[in-house]
C-alpha cells in the first residue's frame, strides 16, 4: 500500500521546496513479542511473561516510552531493572534528531538481548500508520501516532495470543505529558507518568534517584512540581529563531562557553568562525546559566560597561539559594577592561554526565542536596536522592537535566557510584569519564568480530602474502611493551645496496570496514595509557596476540621495504602484505647492548647495527632539514606488585636505539603517505603540522632574551640552529628548559583528509616534511587502521569501501581521532598527576627545580628529577598579596624580595607535600626552600628526623 | 543535526521498502492518438512520457541515412517543474545531452533497425516528475512506446539502479537515496537473452563489491521485465477485446 | 500556426470550408461548439498546483512551482508571475531540438498578454516581506500533443493550476532591529489559495471561409488563415486581444467574432470553475496519466 508524504522545508539558499516522498505501508512488519501467536516471527525479542514487581502494574506488561521519556530518563531505561520495552519508530526517529548521544545509547539497548527492546517501524505498519490531521499541531500528531500504536498492540497481543495458559500482556505508555496520558486513558490504555511508574516498582527503589528533574517550562509536565520560592533568578532565554536571525543580522554572536577554572563567576566565549575572537563573560546574570562547553549566544556589552577579569581565585563555596555575588572588583583602570558581553541564549547544551561528590549535608534526612563535580568548571548540581549517607565520601556520577530561570543550581539526577574518594581505580575512573574515554568492556558484538581461537596462518593466507619469514626480523620497543605493532630488518644486497624494512601488524586483515568491532575501534580512535592501565583500542587478543609482532611467531604484516644505498638514498620503495616471524622481541636497552657488544656478530645483530647507521644519517638529514627536537619530560612509575602503588619514579631515558626505530617510522610513515596521496588526492588520511603564528614564540623569545640569547623563529630550521647555540656555560639545564618552553609554543599536530585542504596547508612543521603521515602503529591509533586500508587499495591487495573514499566522512573522522588523541595526552597527563600525588602522600619531599616562567603573583616551577611542575604562589590568591615580601616587574619578569630576585631559569630548591585539606582537589603543594626569604621560604627537612624513609635513589 | 538515516537497523529505507525491493511501477501503453507509439510509466515517484514517431522517412539532415538500417533518433528532456528546485530549462544541458546519447545506444542495441532501411524512428522521453532513477523509468517507458508503434526488438530493455549504502546494496534508489552521495549503478538490459546494454556509475566503488550491486541491478532489471511485460500483455488482450467487440 | 502535422489536400480543404459554412464541421460540431474537454488537477504531487488538460488531441501538462524571489523594484508589494512554455518533442517531432521554440514564445506571450491587467490576479496576496520577498510563481506549460487549439487549451489548463495552487503559509516575524525573518508553518495543510475566477480564458476564433469557428481542430487550423484570439473572464471581460495570421480580417467581422468569443468564452469559465470544484469535493483517486 502507498501513500505519500508531502512537506516543505526550506533550502539552504533560504528558498521553499516542497518535497514529497513516497512512504509504503507493510504487512510483514512483527510485533516483537514472544506472547504473540499471530506473527510468523523467528526470534521474538519481548518476552511472553514480562516480569516485574510493581504495586502499580502488577500484571505482565511491556512498556511504551514516548519521545521525551527517552530523551530525558534515559539513565531509567538504561538501568538493568527495565526490560521488555517497545521502542516506536516515531520515538527512535525523533530522539535521533534531537539527541544524537541520546540515539546511541537507546541502540546500545536495542543491541542488548538482555533488555528485550524491541524497535517497532510503526509508521510502515498497516495497521499503525496515522496520517496528519488538519490543523493538528506535529507535537499533537506525535503524540497520537504513539497512543494509536499502543492501541494496536494491546489489541493484536490480545487477539493473538499463543495458548490459553500463557498470561495476557498489556501495554503501558509511559509519558509525562498530562494532555497524552488523558487522552489515552479516555481511550482504554494505560498511562502513566515515568515517575508514577518508577516510584511504583517494588524491587529497585534506588530507581528514584536517577528520574530526572525535568521541569520544562514550556512543556506541560505540570506533574512534577514546581520549585516552590518560583523567584526569578535569571533572565530569559531567547527562543532559537530568534537566536539565529540575531546571529544572522550580527546583533549576537555565537560562541563557545568555556567557564574559568579559577573562578565560577567568570567564563570567556569564543567566538565561532574567528578564533581568535574571545568575549568576557563575569557575573551570575550574564553568564545566565550557561554550562562549559554549551554553544550560547552572547551580545557584546556598550563599551563603557566591559569587564576586566579579576585575578581571584573564587570558588563557589555557600549553599544558599540567592545569587549573592561577591564583588568581583569594579575594574579600577578602564584599560585593563577588556571586550565582555552577556549570555542570552543557549544554542546547544553540551552536558555529559559529570563525576563528582556529595556536598556533605546538614540535614541527615534530606533528599536535595548539592553535588560538587570534580571539573572546576562546572557549576555545583542540584539532585534529590534518599541514599545521601551512603554517598557521602564516594565519587558519584550526576547529570544535569535542566536549569530552570528561578534555581541557582542547575537540577539533575544521581546516576551511578563510582566508588570510594581517593581509592586508585576509582580516580582512574573518574579520570577516564571526564576525559570522555570509552573504556566500556567490548560489547558482544565486537567480540563475535574477533577471528577464533587457537589462530593460524592457512594456506590461503600464504598464497597472497609475501613470505618474509627467513628474513631477520626483529622488533624493538619499551619494557614490558605487549602491543608490538612494528619491526625492522636489514639485508645488504648483492650490488652493495641495502634492503631494509619495516613491517607492521596488519590489523586491518582482522578489523573489516563497518563491522562492529570496526566502529568500536573508530569511536575510540586510539589506546589510551595511563600510568598503570591501558584502554586498548582494540580487544587484547588482538592487541596482545594475533596483531602484536612476537618473537618467534608467525605473524600477518603489512611491509614497507625501500632498497636504500649505503647512504641512506632511497632507490626503490615497495609495499607488500606479508608473513613474518620476528626473530627477536628486544628492548631498547637489549638492542643497544647487541649493537655495542663487538663479540655478537649474528644476522640480527648485524642487522640492528646497520639499521642504526643508516638511521644516524637519515636524522641528520632531517635535522638539517629544519626538524624540530623538542624536549618534554616523561616519567615511568614503578609500581608495588601488590598495592599498585606506585614507589618509586623515573624519567625516561633515551637511547641511541629509540631514535633508530623512530627514523625509520618516519621514513616508513612518509613514503606510505606520499604513496596514500598520489593514488587517492582528495581522500588521503594525512596528519599535518601548522606552522605555529609569530606571537605564539613571544615567550621563548621574551626567555631567551633573559639571559642574552636570541632565538630566531622564522623558520623552524632557524628555530632549531638558535636552540641549538643556545647554551649558558654552568647551566646545563638551560638548553633543555627552553626547548620544554618551545614544545609549548607549538599548535597541535592534526589528522586531516587530504581533500578538504589545500596542498600548502598539508605540510608537517616539526618534522619539516612537506606530508606526514601514521602507519607505524595500527593497533593503537585508529587513523593508522585508514592508512593501511587506503594503501592496500594503492597496491590491489585489499578492497575499497564507499565510506573510505568520502572526503566529509573521512574529515569527520579525523575530526574524532583528533578530539580523541587531545583527551588521551590529557587523560595520560592527569593519571601522571594522579599518581604523583599518590607517590608524595605523606611525605616531605625537597628537590632541586627550575624557575620557568614568573607570574604576577607567583612563579612556576619544574622539578626535572620528576618531569612535572608546579606553582609557588607569592601572594594569597586572591591576588591581594599586601602581606607578601615579593615586588613583580612585569618588564624583566621577575620577583623580588629584598635580596632575592627570581627570575626564569634560576636554580631553586623546593618542597613538595601533598595537601589533603580539599577532599576532591588534592594536589600537590610547593614551597620554596631556597633561595632564602625570611618569612615566606619553609626551613629545609631535616632528613635524619623524617619519619618517612627518604625517597630511593632515582635510577638515571 | 544528524542527516538522514537511509536504512534502520530493522531493515527499512526511508520509504519503508526493504532492500531489494523495487518502488511501485504502473504504466499505460497507447496515452497519445497522433504518435505512432506512446507509454506513461511511474517507478514510485518518478513519472516518465515516451513517444515514438515512425520508421518513417530521414528528415533532418540527409547525410546520417544509413543504407542497410534505420536511424534511431532520441531526445530526452525534463519538465522544468519535474524536479525539487525548478529547472531553468528542459533539455540541452549536458546531462540531457548525455542521457539522450545513451537512449539511442541502448535502443539501437535492441530495434531491429536492418529491417527499415534508409528510415529513422524518433523516441522522445519526458520525465514529469523526478524522484531518482530518471535514466531507468526514461527507458523502461520507451520500450514500451516501441511496442506500442509496432516496432521489432529482439527483445524489452529494462533498466534499473542499485545503490551501495553502507555496506549494503539498495536496489532501485529513490532520489533522497541518491542525494546520500553513495555510489550507484544504472543498469539497462536485455532481460531475456541476459545482456546488458548500458551500465553507468557515478562515483568510486570497489570492484569487488561491484558484482553483488551488479547482481542486484540484474535481479531489479528482470523484476522490472515480469511487471512490464505483464502490462503489454493486458494491454495487447484488452485492445483485442475492444477490436473484437467494436 | 507552425504546426504542419501534415498537409491537406485540396479537396480536404474544400470539405471543410463548406461543412463551416453549412455550421456543420467535418466532426459533427457547430461553430460555435467545443470539443470535449477533460481537466485533472494535482497530477505532478512535487508542485505547489498542477494541472493536465485534453481537448480533443491536445494535451497540456502544466506545473506551477511557488518560489521565494525579490519583487520588481517597480512594484515593491506584488509577487510575480513567470510563463515558461515548453513544446516537447512528443508532441511532434518538428519540436524536436529548438523546433518548438518560437511556438512556445508564441504562446507564452499570449498567456502574458491576458495575465497583464491587476485586476487578473491579486498579486499583492504573493508579497512576503514588501521591497524585500515575495513568492514568484513559475508557471511551466507542457505541450505534450496538438492537436488543434492549442491557446485556448493552454489558458484552461493555466487556470486550473493556478485554481489547484497551495501556496505555503508563511510568517514573518521581525526582531526590535527590524531584521525579518521568514519562517515556514510546519503544518502541510497550512496553506494558502489564489483567487482565480477573474483569471481569463483565450477563445481562438478561426476565419473560414466567411465564417468563423471556436476550437478549431489541427485540420481546421490548416484551412484558417487569419485568427482572433480573445482573453475573456467569467464575468465576460475582454482582457487581451490579437489578431494573428497572414490572412486579413474585415472590422465587422471583428466585431463578430469578439461577442461570440465572449459569450464561448463566458461559458467556458463557468464550466471549468464547476468542474474543478466538482474534482476538488470528490475524493477518487488520482488517474494522470494512467486512465
Amino acid at each position: 500500500m502507498l501513500k505519500s508524504k508531502t512537506f516543505v522545508k526550506k533550502t539552504r539558499k533560504g528558498g521553499v521546496l516542497k518535497v514529497v516522498r513516497e512512504h509504503y505501508l507493510r504487512d510483514d512488519i512483527w510485533c516483537g513479542s514472544a506472547a504473540c501467536g499471530g506473527c510468523p516471527q523467528d526470534r521474538p525479542v519481548l518476552e511472553a511473561e514480562p516480569e516485574i514487581d510493581s504495586t502499580l502494574c502488577g500484571f505482565p506488561h511491556y512498556l511504551i516510552p514516548d519521545t521525551n521519556v527517552v530523551l530525558h530518563q534515559m539513565d531509567v531505561l538504561a538501568d538493568s531493572a527495565i526490560r521488555n520495552v517497545i521502542i516506536l519508530q516515531t520515538v527512535q526517529q525523533e530522539v535521533r534528531h534531537r539527541s544524537g548521544t541520546t540515539y546511541q545509547r537507546l541502540r546500545d539497548q536495542s543491541n542488548n538481548a538482555d533488555k528485550h527492546f524491541y524497535v517497532f517501524t510503526n509508521e510502515h505498519h498497516r495497521e499503525t500508520y496515522t496520517e496528519r490531521e488538519q490543523g493538528e499541531s506535529s507535537n499533537d500528531y506525535n503524540d497520537r501516532v504513539i497512543r494509536v500504536a499502543t492501541r494496536w498492540y494491546n489489541k493484536h497481543l490480545q487477539e493473538n495470543r499463543k495458548d490459553g495458559d500463557t498470561p495476557k500482556v498489556k501495554v503501558v505508555l509511559l509519558t509525562n505529558d498530562r494532555e497524552n496520558r488523558e487522552k489515552a486513558q479516555k481511550e482504554g490504555l494505560l498511562a502513566y507518568t515515568v515517575h508514577q511508574y518508577v516510584k511504583a516498582l517494588k524491587g529497585n527503589p534506588e530507581l528514584v534517584d536517577r528520574l530526572a528533574q525535568v521541569d520544562m517550562g514550556e512543556s506541560t509536565d505540570s506533574d512534577i512540581k514546581n520549585e516552590a520560592t518560583g523567584r526569578v533568578l535569571f533572565p530569559e532565554h531567547l527562543p532559537l529563531s530568534q537566536l539565529q536571525t540575531g546571529i544572522k543580522s550580527g546583533r549576537y554572536l555565537q560562541g563557545s562557553f568555556m567557564a574559568s577554572r579559577e573562578n565560577y563567576l567568570e567564563a570567556n566565549v569564543l567566538v565561532h568562525g574567528d578564533d581568535s575572537r574571545s568575549i568576557f563573560i563575569q557575573g551570575h546574570a550574564h553568564l545566565n546559566r550557561a554550562v562549559n562547553e554549551d554553544v550560547v549566544a552572547i551580545e557584546m556589552l556598550p563599551e563603557d560597561q566591559w569587564k576586566c577579569p579579576s585575578s581571584m581565585v573564587l570558588q563557589d563555596k555557600d549553599g544558599d539559594e540567592e545569587t549573592s555575588e561577591p564583588d568581583l572588583g569594579s575594574p579600577k583602570g578602564r584599560s585593563n577592561a577588556i571586550p565582555s558581553g552577556r549570555v542570552v541564549g543557549v544554542i546547544k547544551r553540551n552536558w555529559r554526565p559529570y563525576c563528582g561528590v556529595l556536598q556533605p549535608s546538614g540535614i541527615k534526612e534530606a533528599t536535595r542536596h548539592l553535588f560538587m563535580p570534580a571539573e572546576r568548571k562546572i557549576p555545583k548540581i542540584r539532585i534529590e536522592t534518599r541514599q545521601a549517607e551512603s554517598l557521602q565520601g564516594q565519587r558519584i556520577v550526576v547529570s544535569i537535566d535542566g536549569w530552570p530561570r528561578n534555581s541557582r543550581y542547575p537540577k539533575g539526577h544521581f546516576v551511578r557510584k563510582l566508588g570510594e574518594v581517593g581509592d586508585k581505580d576509582t580516580e582512574n575512573e573518574v579520570l577516564l569519564l571526564e576525559h570522555d574515554v570509552p573504556h566500556q568492556p567490548f560489547s558482544q558484538a565486537v567480540l563475535n568480530c574477533l577471528p577464533s581461537t587457537p589462530w593460524g596462518i592457512t594456506k590461503e593466507d600464504l598464497a597472497c602474502r609475501e613470505d618474509l619469514r627467513d628474513i631477520p626480523i626483529c622488533s624493538v620497543d619499551p619494557p614490558g611493551c605487549t602491543d608490538i605493532d612494528d619491526a625492522l630488518h636489514y639485508v645488504e644486497k648483492p650490488n652493495g645496496n641495502i634492503e631494509v624494512g619495516v613491517h607492521i601488524a596488519d590489523v586491518t586483515h582482522f578489523i573489516r570496514p563497518n563491522t562492529a568491532l570496526d566502529q568500536e575501534a573508530a569511536n575510540r580512535g586510539n589506546t589510551v595509557y595511563l600510568c598503570d592501565k591501558r584502554i586498548d583500542m582494540v580487544p587484547e587478543l588482538l592487541s596482545s596476540n594475533i596483531c602484536s609482532l612476537r618473537g618467534k611467531e608467525e605473524r600477518f604484516a603489512f611491509s614497507c621495504i625501500w632498497e636504500m644505498t649505503k647512504d641512506a638514498d632511497i632507490v626503490s620503495t615497495r609495499f607488500c602484505k606479508s608473513v613474518i616471524c620476528s626473530k627477536a622481541a628486544l628492548t631498547y636497552a637489549e638492542a643497544q647492548m647487541m649493537i655495542d657488544d663487538k663479540n655478537r656478530n649474528d644476522p640480527v645483530t648485524v642487522g640492528l647495527r646497520g639499521l642504526n647507521a643508516l638511521a644516524k644519517i637519515l636524522k641528520k638529514r632531517r635535522i638539517d632539514a629544519g626538524a624540530l627536537t623538542l624536549a618534554s619530560i616523561e616519567v615511568r612509575f614503578h609500581v608495588d606488585s601488590e598495592t599498585h602503588d606506585p614507589i618509586d619514579l623515573e624519567t625516561k631515558e633515551l637511547r641511541e636505539t629509540n631514535s633508530m626505530v623512530e627514523e625509520f617510522m618516519l621514513l616508513a610513515n612518509i613514503s606510505v603517505a606520499k604513496k596514500i596521496l598520489s593514488d587517492f588526492p582528495s581522500c588521503a588520511m594525512l596528519r599535518r603540522h601548522p606552522q605555529p603564528p609569530p606571537s605564539n614564540y613571544d615567550i621563548l623569545i621574551k626567555a631567551g632574551k633573559s639571559k642574552g640569547v636570541d632565538i630566531e623563529t622564522d623558520t623552524s630550521k632557524a628555530l632549531a640552529v638558535s636552540l641549538d647555540q643556545a647554551t649558558i656555560p654552568g647551566h646545563p639545564y638551560f638548553n633543555t628548559l627552553l626547548r620544554i618552553i618551545s614544545t609549548r609554543c607549538m599548535m597541535q599536530a592534526l589528522y586531516f583528509c587530504s581533500g578538504t585542504l589545500p596542498e600548502s596547508d598539508y605540510f608537517h612543521y616539526g618534522l619539516a616534511t612537506p606530508i606526514y603521515t601514521h602507519f607505524t602503529s595500527p593497533i593503537r591509533r585508529y587513523s593508522d587502521i585508514i592508512v593501511h586500508r587506503l594503501l592496500a587499495v594503492c597496491i590491489n591487495a585489499d578492497k575499497s569501501y564507499p565510506d573510505l573514499l568520502d572526503k566529509y566522512k573521512s574529515q569527520a573522522l579525523c575530526n574524532n581521532l583528533n578530539f580523541r588523541h587531545k583527551m588521551a595526552q590529557y587523560a595520560g597527563r592527569a593519571s601522571v598527576e594522579l599518581h604523583t600525588q599518590l607517590f608524595f602522600k605523606n611525605k616531605v619531599t625537597e628537590e632541586e627545580g627550575f624557575v620557568l616562567f614568573v607570574r604576577k603573583n607567583a612563579v612556576q616551577v619544574l622539578i626535572p628529577k620528576f618531569g612535572f611542575e608546579g606553582t609557588i604562589f607569592l601572594k594569597s590568591q586572591d591576588g591581594r598579596g599586601e602581606d607578601s615580601p615579593f615586588v613583580f616587574n612585569e618588564e624583566e619578569s621577575s620577583q623580588t624580595a629584598g635580596e632575592v630576585k627570581l627570575r626564569m631559569f634560576d636554580r631553586v630548591v623546593v618542597q613538595i607535600t601533598v595537601e589533603t585539606s580539599h577532599i576532591q582537589h588534592q594536589k600537590l603543594r610547593i614551597r620554596l626552600v631556597k633561595p632564602q626569604v625570611p618569612g615566606f621560604t619553609v626551613p629545609p627537612v631535616d632528613t635524619s628526623n623524617s619519619a618517612e624513609p627518604p625517597v630511593k635513589k632515582v635510577k638515571t | 543535526m544528524a542527516g538522514l538515516e537511509i536504512i534502520s537497523d530493522q531493515g527499512y529505507r526511508i520509504d519503508g521498502r526493504r532492500s531489494s525491493e523495487l518502488r511501485k511501477v504502473c504504466a499505460r501503453m497507447g496515452v497519445f492518438t497522433q504518435a505512432d507509439g506512446s507509454a506513461y510509466i511511474e517507478q514510485g515517484n518518478t513519472k516518465a512520457l515516451a513517444t515514438v514517431y515512425g520508421p518513417h522517412e530521414v528528415r533532418k539532415g540527409r547525410g546520417k541515412i544509413q543504407h542497410d538500417r534505420a536511424v534511431v533518433n532520441c531526445q530526452f528532456s525534463m519538465a522544468t517543474f519535474s524536479t525539487g528546485e525548478r529547472k531553468s530549462r528542459p533539455k540541452g544541458d549536458r546531462r540531457s545531452q548525455e542521457m539522450s546519447m545513451h537512449l539511442r545506444q541502448t535502443f539501437e542495441a535492441v530495434i531491429v533497425t536492418e529491417l527499415f532501411p534508409r528510415s529513422q524512428i524518433d523516441i522522445y522521453v519526458q520525465i514529469l516528475q523526478a524522484d531518482g532513477g530518471n535514466y531507468c523509468a526514461c527507458v523502461n517507458a520507451a520500450t514500451l512506446a516501441v511496442i506500442d508503434a509496432g516496432i521489432p526488438m529482439k527483445d524489452y530493455v529494462c533498466a534499473c539502479t542499485a545503490g551501495f549504502i553502507q555496506d549494503s546494496p539498495l536496489l532501485d534508489i529513490s532520489y533522497v537515496e541518491e542525494s546520500a552521495g553513495a555510489p550507484f549503478l544504472t543498469v539497462a538490459m536485455m532481460p531475456k537473452s541476459e545482456q546488458i546494454v548500458l551500465l553507468e556509475m557515478n562515483s568510486r566503488l570497489h570492484a569487488d563489491n561491484m558484482e553483488k550491486v551488479l547482481d542486484l541491478a540484474t535481479q531489479g532489471c528482470k523484476d522490472v521485465f515480469a511487471v512490464l511485460d505483464r502490462h503489454v500483455r493486458d494491454h495487447v488482450s484488452e485492445s483485442h477485446a475492444l477490436m473484437t467487440a467494436s | 500556426m507552425s504546426s504542419t502535422l501534415g498537409v491537406l489536400s485540396d479537396a480536404e480543404r474544400l470539405f471543410i470550408v463548406h461543412g463551416v459554412q453549412d455550421d456543420l464541421r467535418s466532426d459533427g460540431r457547430a461553430c460555435e461548439d467545443y470539443r470535449h474537454v477533460q481537466v485533472e488537477t494535482d497530477v505532478v504531487s512535487n508542485t505547489s498546483g498542477s494541472a493536465r488538460l485534453r481537448l480533443g488531441n491536445t494535451d497540456i501538462l502544466v506545473g506551477v512551482k511557488a518560489e521565494m524571489g525579490e519583487p520588481d523594484p517597480g512594484r515593491p508589494k506584488e509577487g510575480k508571475l513567470e510563463f515558461f512554455v515548453d513544446c516537447s518533442a512528443n508532441a511532434s517531432p518538428e519540436f524536436e531540438g529548438r523546433g518548438g521554440e518560437e511556438l512556445a514564445i508564441e504562446v507564452s506571450n499570449a498567456l502574458q498578454r491576458i495575465f497583464n491587467s491587476r485586476s487578473t490576479l491579486d498579486l499583492t496576496a504573493l508579497c512576503i516581506i514588501p521591497e524585500g520577498q515575495c513568492w514568484v510563481l513559475y508557471v511551466d506549460v507542457l505541450v505534450l500533443e496538438c492537436g488543434g487549439n492549442l491557446f485556448d487549451a493552454v489558458s484552461l489548463a493555466v487556470k486550473a493550476a493556478l485554481f489547484n495552487t497551495r501556496i505555503p503559509t508563511v510568517v514573518v516575524t521581525a526582531d526590535d532591529e527590524g531584521q525579518q525573518e521568514i519562517e515556514l508553518s510546519d503544518d502541510p495543510y497550512d496553506v494558502k489559495r489564489l483567487d482565480v475566477d477573474n483569471v481569463p480564458l483565450i477563445v481562438t476564433l478561426s476565419k473560414i471561409g466567411h465564417r468563423h469557428v471556436v476550437d478549431a481542430s489541427w485540420e481546421e487550423e490548416l484551412c484558417s488563415l487569419a485568427r482572433l484570439t480573445v482573453g475573456v473572464t467569467q464575468k465576460g471581460t475582454i482582457a487581451g486581444l490579437n489578431k494573428e495570421g497572414s490572412g486579413s480580417l474585415d472590422p465587422e467581422s471583428i466585431y463578430e467574432m469578439i461577442e461570440s468569443g465572449k459569450k464561448v468564452g463566458m461559458v467556458l469559465n463557468s464550466r471549468l470553475k464547476e468542474a474543478l470544484e466538482k474534482e476538488e469535493n470528490s475524493k477518487r483517486e488520482k488517474i494522470g496519466f494512467l486512465g
